[in-house]
């Protein structure tokens, strides 16, 4: 099974080439500006070196959020066009739980991105990437009550949060046999509404 | 002979996600646009944000409506052009992103289009355009004035120093309670008035440059003037009184042009060509002065991926090429 794996949704990007476990080309690195000029040519790059291209895929694994808006689109409009072209579904995971798959030994692993104003887009997960605490844009202090028991993760500077260290790999065996989606349905989850949208809810109250 | 060229156009520049195929830059074969202005017309204006995710959102619906409307297949098509630049940086880059992956996995060329040569191209679907020209380009985001001695060469010889014409026209709308988009109602307003307001003539010097935004000023000052005197304005007179102002203008410097340039080919581009003063006013100097008047059909005047799929024909057929690295430009001179 020949697997293209996606993560846009920060400025630590993940491109891998996958065939069932193996990885056959990684890129991970920092990418701060002009993202939208930067993927398509890693993607490029990740083929020139694996021995099959890129209409040999059957599985592309996107993350799709939250994280930053532009970021997600761009991941996630690759995805799309790419699957549409190929006849194939896409498989969307949390770009949370992307971040939970650095190595802890505390009970939980509390993934975070900061989202201004005292607030963070987070989860809360356990060792085998399941959901504790479902993915949210919540109030940092709210989540106090599972401080005790573990690990935040950020590429932010939030308090008391260390760096990730993402595993491709592991996300990717835990999401590669799910249920895709037809790439029409498959959208970027912001898990927050845009100002405006706010604006006019709280007008409308 | 030479082969048949087919374009693939994708344009989400604003708050249009469209895409169409044109045949040799001349024949729409098949255009989808899809708009949000529904939705925007909600916030009295593009939203930029929602705009963006909206396009990520239809953007395969679109390109599949469209192959599908044409009976065509990616096969079929010889080249992808996609609009670049100038626009909201977050939808642009939703087409661009598409057209570089579409390029990458069919391996077909990725030719980047200017926004404004494509509203400018959008005559080549309605009459084969005609060398040495000036194009009037008028939208919600531009207004220019560009000689064109042949294809693809563009020298901007002015443009607005403040707000777009199609910008003033929403602005006077909002003011006079008319709703968004209001530059077509005040418009068709304008042609129940009568120019009865005293209201500044904007940038009338010896340079193609334009000016709106003391007008739009003086009509808001006016009607708050008028508002805190008790009186009632009569919006059909001072829709006609500022459409007059802005009409005359355009015109004016138009026509100048034409002349200093020795050219008698004109055609009128963007959005606001589909204004029905501008057009009335513009077909009677042209008759006039023999000038060959080009305005395109309503439906490519505003935000279409045709009109980028015909400029992106002759893009093609001088080897402009984009590869995968293909930026989005918010703001970008035409070149």
């Amino acid at each position: 099974m020949k697997i293209l794996f996606l993560d846009t949704s920060s400025f630590f990007v993940s491109v891998a080439i996958l065939e069932d476990s193996n990885v056959l080309y990684l890129y991970q690195d920092e990418i701060y500006d002009d993202m939208s000029s930067k993927i398509m040519p890693i993607i490029e790059e990740g083929f020139n070196k694996v021995d099959f291209n890129i209409n040999d895929i059957d599985k592309i694994i996107v993350a799709n959020g939250p994280g930053s808006f532009t970021g997600v689109r761009i991941g996630v409009t690759i995805a799309k066009v790419l699957a549409w072209s190929l006849k194939k579904d896409i498989i969307t995971v949390s770009s949370l739980e992307l971040l939970a798959t650095t190595p802890f030994n505390t009970k939980y692993i509390i993934p975070m991105i900061d989202a201004r104003r005292g607030y963070v887009y987070a989860g809360v997960y356990d060792n085998n990437l399941n959901s504790v605490l479902e993915d949210q844009y919540i109030k940092y202090d709210d989540l106090k009550d599972y401080f005790d028991n573990s690990t935040i993760v950020s590429f932010n500077e939030l308090d008391n949060a260390t760096k990730p260290i993402i595993d491709v790999v592991k996300v990717v065996e835990k999401h590669k046999n799910d249920k895709g989606v037809v790439s029409h349905l498959v959208n970027p989850n912001y898990l927050k509404k845009t100002e405006a949208e706010e604006h006019l809810e709280e007008k409308n109250d | 002979m030479n082969k048949d060229v087919y374009i693939l156009g994708i344009e989400s520049s604003c708050d249009e996600t469209s895409v169409a195929i044109v045949k040799n830059g001349c024949i729409d074969l098949a255009t989808v646009v899809l708009s949000q202005m529904d939705v925007h017309a909600n916030y009295g204006g593009v939203v930029p944000e929602i705009a963006s995710r909206m396009h990520v959102e239809n953007i395969t619906i679109v390109i599949e409506e469209c192959l599908r409307k044409a009976n065509l297949t990616m096969d079929d098509i010889t080249a992808i052009a996609v609009t670049y630049g100038p626009g909201l940086i977050g939808s642009l880059l939703v087409g661009v992103v598409a057209a570089q992956t579409l390029s990458y996995v069919y391996n077909k060329p990725l030719v980047p289009v200017h926004h404004i040569a494509g509203h400018i191209y959008a005559n080549n679907l309605t009459k084969q355009m005609a060398f040495p020209l000036i194009a009037l380009v008028v939208s919600g985001g531009h207004t220019e004035l560009v000689y064109m001695k042949d294809n693809y060469s563009f020298e901007k010889i002015g443009g607005t120093l403040d707000d777009a014409v199609g910008e003033a026209y929403d602005k006077v709308a909002r003011i006079i309670k008319v709703p968004y988009p209001g530059g077509p109602l005040v418009d068709k307003m304008s042609h129940q008035g009568r120019d009865s307001y005293n209201l500044p003539i904007p940038l009338d010097d010896d340079s193609y440059n334009f000016s709106f935004s003391g007008l739009k000023s003086a009509v808001i000052n006016l009607v708050h003037n008028e508002e805190q005197r008790g009186n009632e304005i009569n919006k059909e007179d001072l829709a006609c009184s500022f459409q007059t102002r802005v009409v005359n203008i355009l015109c004016k410097k138009t026509l100048r042009a034409l002349k200093s340039f020795n050219v008698n080919n004109l055609i009128v581009a963007g959005g606001v060509a589909a204004n029905s003063g501008i057009r009335e006013r513009l077909t009677a100097i042209c008759e006039e002065n023999n000038i060959n008047l080009t305005i395109p059909e309503f439906k490519y005047c505003t935000d279409n991926a045709t009109m980028i799929a015909a400029a992106g024909y002759f893009a093609y057929q001088l080897g402009r090429r984009a590869g995968l690295d293909l930026k989005a430009k918010a703001n970008t001179p035409l070149e």
